[in-house]
Parts: C-alpha cells; sequence; structure tokens
C-alpha cells in the first residue's frame, strides 16, 4: 500500500478539481474561502512551521496583495492577471524590506513586531490616497465562481508543492536547524539570515497571490477586512491544528476547521467563536504537536496520548 | 501653549492607566515568561465586574476596586492552577496560542452574558473638573491616575519587601534554585497570574469609569500593554508606568498635531522602532 501512497494526492487533488461541476454554487463558495484559507496556512507553515518564526504579519502580504491587485485593477485599469503580478510584487517587496530588520529578533519580540507592522499597515493604507482610503476600492464584477475555484486550488497545489519541497530540500533542512537552535545553525555555517528572508518572501508570494485572488473574487476591499488580523490568527490555528512543519498538516487542518466554522456558524455566531476558542485551548493541551502526530501517536499509544501530552509540560 | 498643557494633562492621565495595563502584562511575562494575550480580555472582565458591582449593587466604583481585584484575582489563580501550569513549559508558541484561545473564549462569553452594548460606569462625579491655570483636570481621570501610581507603588513594594514578593522575584530569576530553596513554583506562579489578573481587572474598572467597555476591547489593549511593557522593562513596576506615560502623552500629541487616525500608528510604529533599535537588551531580559 505504501508504495502508492503519492497517488493519493495527485486523486485528491482531481478530485477536489471536479467539485464545481458537481455541488451547489454555495459549497463552491465555501470551497473557494476554504481554499484560500489553506493556501495562507501553508504559507504561514514556511515561516511559522519549519523556521520556527510566529509571524503575525503575514496578513501584511495577503493585505498587499490584496490592494495591488485592486489598485491595478480598479485605478489603473490592468488586467487581472498583471494585477496579481503587481500585488505579489508588493507583497515579496514588504517581505524583503521588512524581513531583514524584523527577522534579526526572536520569540514573542518577533511576534509582536509582526503585529505592530500589521496595524502600522492597515493604518497607512487608510490615508493613501490611491488605495481609496477608509472607504476601500471596488473592483470590475466577474462573475465566475468555477474560475476562481479552479484558480484557488491551483494556488493550493502550487504552495503544497513548495512545502513538500521545502521538507525535503537543504534549504527545508536548513530552516529546521534554524527553529530547533538559532545559534548552533549559525555555527554549523547556515547563513540563518539568507534562510530566514528567503522563507518569509516566499510565505509573502504565496499569501499575496491568495489576496489577489480574494479581492477579485470579492470585488470589494477596505483596510479592515484586507489587513484583518485574525486571518492571521486562524493561518496559526489552522497550521498547529493540523502539524507545524509537515507537508499536509496545515491543508487538512485549515479544510477541517473552516468546515467546522462554516456548519457552526450557520447555527449562532457567538457560539461558534466561543467554540472555537474551547477548541485552540482544548487542541495546545491535548494535541500540541497536531492532527498529524495525533494520528501518528494514537495508533502507538492509544488514549495515553493525551495524557502523557498533557503530562509533558507541566510544571 | 493653553491647549499644550491641556493634551499634556490628558496624556499624563491617560498614561498612568495605561502604566497599570502594562504592570500586569509585565509581571506575568517577566515571571512566568508568557506572553499573555488574554490580558486585554482580563481588562475587559474587570470592567464589567465593576460595572456590576455599580449598577447593581450600589457601590462606589473606587470602593468597588478592591472586590473587582479580588474577583480577578481568583480567576488568574484559577486559570493559572488548572490550565497555564499544565503548559507553562511547553514551546512559547503553545503558550501564547493558548491564552489567545482563553482570549477568545473570554471574549465571546462576555458578548453572550454582558451582550455588545457599549457600558459605561458613571458615578455623580464623573463629569466634574477642576481648573488649575487654564488646564481642566476631570475628577474620575485623576482618581484612576493617583489609583494606578498607588497600585504601581504596592507592587513594588510587595515584590522588594515581603516573602511571597521575593519567592516570585527568585522564581523569575531561577526556577530550579528557587525550588532547592523551598519555594513552591505552582503556587507561585497562580499568585503571579493572579496577581496580574487582578491588576488588568483594577485597569479595566479604571478604563470603564474614563472610557467605554464592550466585549471587544481587549485585543488593541493587549497590544498596547505589550508596547508599555517592553517600554518599561519587564521587571521594573515603577518603569512600566513610565512605559505607560510614554505611550499616554505620544498618543495625546499625535492625536493633536497630526489626526486621531495616527495614534494607531504612533503606538505601534514606536513598538517596531523600540524593539528593531534596542534588540540586545530586551533579549537579554527575555
Amino acid at each position: 500500500m505504501n508504495r502508492y501512497r503519492w497517488l493519493a494526492l495527485p486523486i485528491a487533488a482531481a478530485a477536489l478539481a471536479v467539485v464545481p461541476w458537481f455541488t451547489s454554487d454555495t459549497i463552491v463558495q465555501y470551497g473557494i474561502n476554504a481554499l484560500l484559507v489553506a493556501t495562507l496556512a501553508q504559507a504561514w507553515n514556511i515561516i511559522g512551521g519549519f523556521s520556527g518564526y510566529p509571524s503575525f504579519g503575514n496578513s501584511v502580504f495577503y493585505g498587499l496583495g490584496t490592494y495591488g491587485t485592486a489598485i491595478a485593477m480598479a485605478q489603473l485599469h490592468w488586467s487581472f492577471g498583471s494585477g496579481l503580478v503587481f500585488g505579489a510584487v508588493l507583497g515579496v517587496a514588504c517581505a524583503l524590506l521588512f524581513g531583514i530588520p524584523i527577522l534579526r529578533l526572536r520569540g514573542p519580540y518577533f511576534a509582536i513586531a509582526t503585529l505592530g507592522l500589521a496595524a502600522v499597515m492597515s493604518a497607512i493604507t487608510a490615508t493613501v490616497e490611491i488605495a481609496g482610503k477608509n472607504i476601500g476600492l471596488i473592483l470590475p464584477l466577474f462573475r465566475g465562481d468555477t474560475l476562481f475555484y479552479e484558480l484557488s486550488l491551483i494556488l493550493l497545489v502550487a504552495a503544497t508543492g513548495t512545502v513538500a519541497w521545502i521538507a525535503r530540500s537543504r534549504f527545508g533542512a536548513g530552516l529546521v536547524a534554524i527553529r530547533e537552535d538559532e545559534d548552533a545553525a549559525q555555527v554549523m555555517g547556515i547563513n540563518t539570515t539568507t534562510y530566514k528572508v528567503a522563507a518569509l518572501t516566499v510565505a509573502a508570494l504565496f499569501s499575496a497571490l491568495a489576496g489577489g485572488i480574494h479581492a477579485y473574487w470579492i470585488t470589494f476591499i477596505d483596510p479592515a477586512s484586507a489587513f484583518d488580523p485574525s486571518l492571521n490568527v486562524r493561518m496559526v490555528i489552522m497550521t498547529l491544528f493540523g502539524g507545524p512543519g509537515t507537508v499536509l498538516g496545515p491543508v487538512l487542518g485549515a479544510l477541517i476547521l473552516s468546515a467546522v466554522s462554516e456548519v457552526l456558524a450557520s447555527q449562532a455566531t457567538g457560539v461558534a467563536s466561543l467554540f472555537y476558542g474551547i477548541v485552540i485551548v482544548a487542541a495546545v493541551l491535548l494535541m500540541p504537536k497536531g492532527l498529524l502526530d495525533l494520528v501518528q501517536g494514537f495508533r502507538d499509544s492509544g488514549w495515553r496520548y493525551f495524557v502523557d501530552n498533557v503530562r509533558r509540560y507541566r510544571i | 501653549m493653553q491647549l499644550f498643557g491641556q493634551i499634556l494633562v490628558n496624556g499624563i492621565l491617560l498614561g498612568g492607566l495605561y502604566g497599570l495595563m502594562g504592570l500586569g502584562m509585565g509581571l506575568v511575562w517577566g515571571v512566568l515568561k508568557i506572553v499573555n494575550l488574554a490580558h486585554g480580555a482580563l481588562i475587559m472582565l474587570g470592567g464589567y465586574a465593576l460595572y456590576y458591582l455599580y449598577t447593581k449593587a450600589g457601590i462606589d466604583p473606587f470602593l468597588g476596586l478592591p472586590l473587582a481585584m479580588v474577583a480577578m484575582f481568583v480567576l488568574g489563580y484559577v486559570l493559572q492552577t488548572a490550565l497555564l501550569n499544565l503548559i507553562v513549559r511547553s514551546a512559547q508558541l503553545n503558550t501564547l496560542l493558548l491564552t489567545f484561545g482563553l482570549d477568545v473564549v473570554f471574549v465571546y462569553m462576555a458578548q453572550l452574558l454582558f451582550s455588545a452594548d457599549f457600558r459605561t460606569i458613571n458615578p455623580p462625579y464623573a463629569g466634574k473638573n477642576v481648573t488649575i491655570s487654564g488646564v481642566v483636570v476631570p475628577y474620575a481621570q485623576f482618581g484612576a491616575f493617583l489609583v494606578a501610581l498607588v497600585l504601581a507603588g504596592l507592587l513594588f513594594l510587595v515584590l522588594d519587601k515581603t516573602r511571597t514578593g521575593r519567592a516570585i522575584r527568585a522564581t523569575a530569576q531561577n526556577l530550579i534554585a528557587a525550588r532547592l530553596y523551598g519555594v513552591n513554583p505552582k503556587r507561585i506562579y497562580a499568585i503571579t497570574f493572579g496577581t496580574g489578573a487582578a491588576l488588568a481587572g483594577a485597569a479595566g474598572g479604571l478604563y470603564g469609569i474614563v472610557s467605554q467597555i464592550t466585549p471587544y476591547i481587549g485585543v488593541t489593549l493587549t497590544a498596547k500593554s505589550f508596547v508599555i511593557a517592553i517600554l518599561g522593562g519587564l521587571d521594573k513596576p515603577l518603569g512600566v508606568i513610565g512605559g505607560g506615560l510614554v505611550l499616554g502623552i505620544a498618543e495625546a500629541m499625535a492625536a493633536l498635531y497630526l489626526d486621531p487616525t495616527y495614534t494607531d500608528i504612533i503606538s505601534f510604529g514606536l513598538l517596531v522602532l523600540v524593539l528593531v533599535a534596542r534588540p540586545a537588551q530586551l533579549l537579554g531580559r527575555a
């Protein structure tokens, strides 16, 4: 069976690709959101999961991709393709520009600096004339959920493929070394700055592209929704829920949690978010290494897996 | 010049309250090495506690403050004992995430229990003020400022002079050595987190007097508390008050001379600058 395991992925991707022709519009629309969020989680995985840098600034790259595409299309009347490229360029440029000073910080300092960066970028966008200030921008209307669905799926597959490559490459090994012990990694001859900035840049590229697709699909953007910090929090939670530093964990975590919150949100909004909070608390306590580790650990030791996890880190 | 004086006084009065917010954050962070993302939610809960003490039981807000603080201390003590002590040795990302989950739970419980309406604690003297050489000083704001200073001073004395305070500082410096000298870290951690929650609760109550509370005020206040704790230095209660004053004055000045929308750019821009400009000292303390 193990010999054919690699076939499962193309089959799953193909199955997802034909979904729009067999289901309702609602499911396709939910699918676009879920696939884009999964892409964002996968992008976060590169900087947060592999390099261990808890970025809260990925929503900046998403927001820049959103605004880059929107400005190009609504203000400059470019095509969607060139808009996407423009947004991606903005996101990557931001990662290169701010990555170098901010990636010198570690742990919570890095996390909060990126959080601050997100707040500043959102506030700055709200004062720029060409970005529509506080009011936002309206993109040309284009009705084609199937196209957006397939684009999102392609982006997710590309992001997952990139992560699969990273996981096997020398580059990925370097990132993991940085995560485990940065000083040791440096002593071993890894150029930590280059590695970290490269990881952030790749994450920025995919986040910005996801933002661009979302902008054209949703056709209206404003600073509050484009730079929403809770979106970044969702990337983190989905990645950690699935399994940070793994290839498929973030995708699984994103798809499962999107489905759960979609079902709950249709019942009652406040209760859904409350449940979300409880899931986070329980997940951190019971399965701190994510879903994939849970599957493995449960197979090995059954219910004791949870007991062991609770015992491991207590004082 | 009179306008400048007024803005300066407003900034200082607000800054004292900010300092109180940073105090609880910095204490928990310095001792437990936990960046408590639920800090803003605890501030929010303290605000509601004082609000209901005032509207339902009719207790004057400044007299009710100790009661609200005791309630928040108990909540913090229980949280630390039941949940946070289980993962306090885990990776920092996990503690961040757990406190974030708690934040979400608190916010939406508050929304279900207290509704999303704006609430203000409105004692009879709320609108009164005194004018000193052209500068208006509202009584409520001034009272909140004084309480913040007193609490910071008390915390300093407790940490410096009492046996428990010394145990807290010893635990912060070296957990294993403190344990060898007979400190029970579980209890010390619970007391520390409880104290942090009580300070957050006090800040929330005062915030409810000088401003408005909703279930959603927490996120920005968490971020600001973080900025303040960093500006002031984690292990120095009086320094943290100084950090609060810096932020309060900077925000008030930005609102006057630039535009109210720039206050966030100022506070978070300041944060990023401070972090990037002097990481060595900060990292040494972390």
